[in-house]
């Protein structure tokens, strides 16, 4: 198993490849349904306040942040899979949730470099690898606001890659 | 000895933190086999992340996963059985502490019906405020209450479906239709291996019903034909734990088929219950 510290390079996505296991340490942003769409709408807007988000090769891991702790949700909802190819071009690097996406989001991120990762609902074994979390923006939208989180070692398995995917069928 | 409004609190209260927190104990079983059996190395791997989780889970009283779900009551009730005066309040009031204690996710959504919809006043800060479905009932023998707690997660919300069969007078003809909106929908849930809770009945109210009962009563240990034709037609797809391949897509079946309707039609929930779920707490009161 690979570990890799965030910000992620886009050397190390070009290099990965579907299947491989990889342990993230460091900063991760956590974002779901209802504030992704705001973030690509930031983006095509350039929105100064989008630079405070330090989006440049992040992971953005699709779930909600609550006293129940984290955990991915489906990120074929229509909200966060319309959200990857914009966030893709803002430069996140890895879209990390369950679920299989359609070709036309895999293609969208590999002409980004970007990549997709899954990542088990073990929200109990999370607990033991989260140092910190904070509010980065939307604090009105609750659980669903964008939040910073410090990460020791979350598992995870690379999707989709490089146009690669392994939910083709 | 009867049964008082403290009791059915706190029993309540006890079902939603061990359906919050456990697996019972024939679906752990079913896991640490699949586990030594497993031979695709990425999903063996992510079976025994499944366990470890599982071990936290129920020696700290953590969730298991942040989705807790939405609370869902059943309540089998003896004929011969007392209840005392308030006893759909204290069940309710068992919820919501069960809601602080495991804790669940504060996700109740704030404002009035149309608000609600288009989410546009944010949500409670405060896990309790979440409140359970409408409480399902049955009349059965006896002088007991049996209390099951459910929660319900929005991973396999998003992919269940009730729809109507046109059945043929066959069981084949059902169960082939269910197979194949499984079969479809596993790839897209993620969260696999799932346990499919299937109810049949005579309108969607009612197979809802019998879904939700499938889901409080099913064991893996212990399927009978149709569940295991379904097991193993699901399991045909190779999605596998995560969508990662292999030869676990589904873990078991949970059917439960009720009266059915004088017609051509059967109607068919039909669940695809995520890796955490069924999340069930159960209490026998008297």
């Amino acid at each position: 198993m690979l570990t890799i510290n965030t910000p992620l390079k886009k050397e190390d996505v070009a290099k990965f490849r579907v299947g491989d296991q990889i342990t993230l340490v460091g900063r991760i942003l956590c974002g779901r349904d209802a504030v992704l769409p705001k973030i690509v709408k930031m983006l095509e807007a350039k929105d100064p306040k989008v630079k405070d988000m330090r989006l440049a090769g992040s992971v953005i891991f699709h779930t909600a942040v609550s006293p129940a702790g984290i955990g991915p949700t489906s990120s074929n909802k229509v909200e966060i899979e319309g959200s990857i190819p914009g966030l893709s071009a803002g430069g996140v690097l890895m879209h990390l949730g369950k679920g299989a996406l359609k070709p036309e989001t895999v293609e969208a991120m590999r002409v980004h470099g970007a990549c997709f990762a899954v990542t088990p609902p073990t929200t109990a074994l999370f607990a033991y690898r989260t140092t910190s979390q904070k509010v980065l923006a939307f604090p009105e939208e609750g659980m669903e606001a964008l939040y910073e989180v410090e990460v020791t070692g979350l598992p995870v398995i690379i999707a989709a890659v490089n146009g690669e995917t392994m939910f083709a069928k | 000895m009867s049964i008082t409004f403290d009791d059915l609190r706190e029993a309540a209260k006890d079902c939603l933190v061990t359906a919050g927190s456990s697996y019972t104990p024939d679906r752990l079983a079913a896991y640490e086999q699949a586990a030594r059996k497993e031979k695709k190395e990425n999903a063996r791997w992510f079976l025994e992340l499944i366990l470890e989780n599982a071990r936290i889970a129920q020696r700290e009283k953590l969730p298991l996963c942040d989705d807790t779900g939405v609370p869902h009551v059943l309540v089998r009730l003896g004929t011969d059985c007392v209840l005392p005066a308030g006893w759909l309040e204290a069940i309710r009031e068992g919820v919501a502490a069960g809601l602080r204690t495991l804790p669940g996710r504060p996700m109740a959504v704030k404002g009035d019906g149309i608000q609600r919809v288009e989410q546009s006043q944010g949500l409670f800060e405060n896990s309790d405020a979440l409140e359970h479905a409408p409480v399902i009932m049955r009349s059965v023998p006896g002088d007991k209450l049996n209390l099951a707690v459910l929660m319900l997660g929005g991973g396999p919300e998003i992919r269940a479906r009730t729809r109507r069969i046109f059945h043929k007078r066959s069981m084949e003809k059902v169960i082939g239709e269910v197979v194949e909106w499984l079969s479809e929908e596993v790839l897209l849930l993620g969260c696999t291996p799932s346990i499919p809770a299937i109810g049949i009945g005579r309108s969607q109210v009612e197979a809802s019903a019998l879904m939700l009962e499938a889901m409080a009563d099913g064991d893996v240990s212990k399927q009978n034909e149709w569940e295991q034709k379904v097991v193993a037609a699901v399991n045909g797809t190779h999605v596998g734990p995560l969508g990662l391949g292999g030869d676990y897509t589904v873990m078991g079946c949970f059917l439960k088929i009720g009266p059915t309707r004088a017609s051509g039609v059967r109607i068919v929930t039909a669940r695809p219950c995520c890796l955490v779920e069924p999340r069930v707490g159960k209490a026998i009161l008297a």
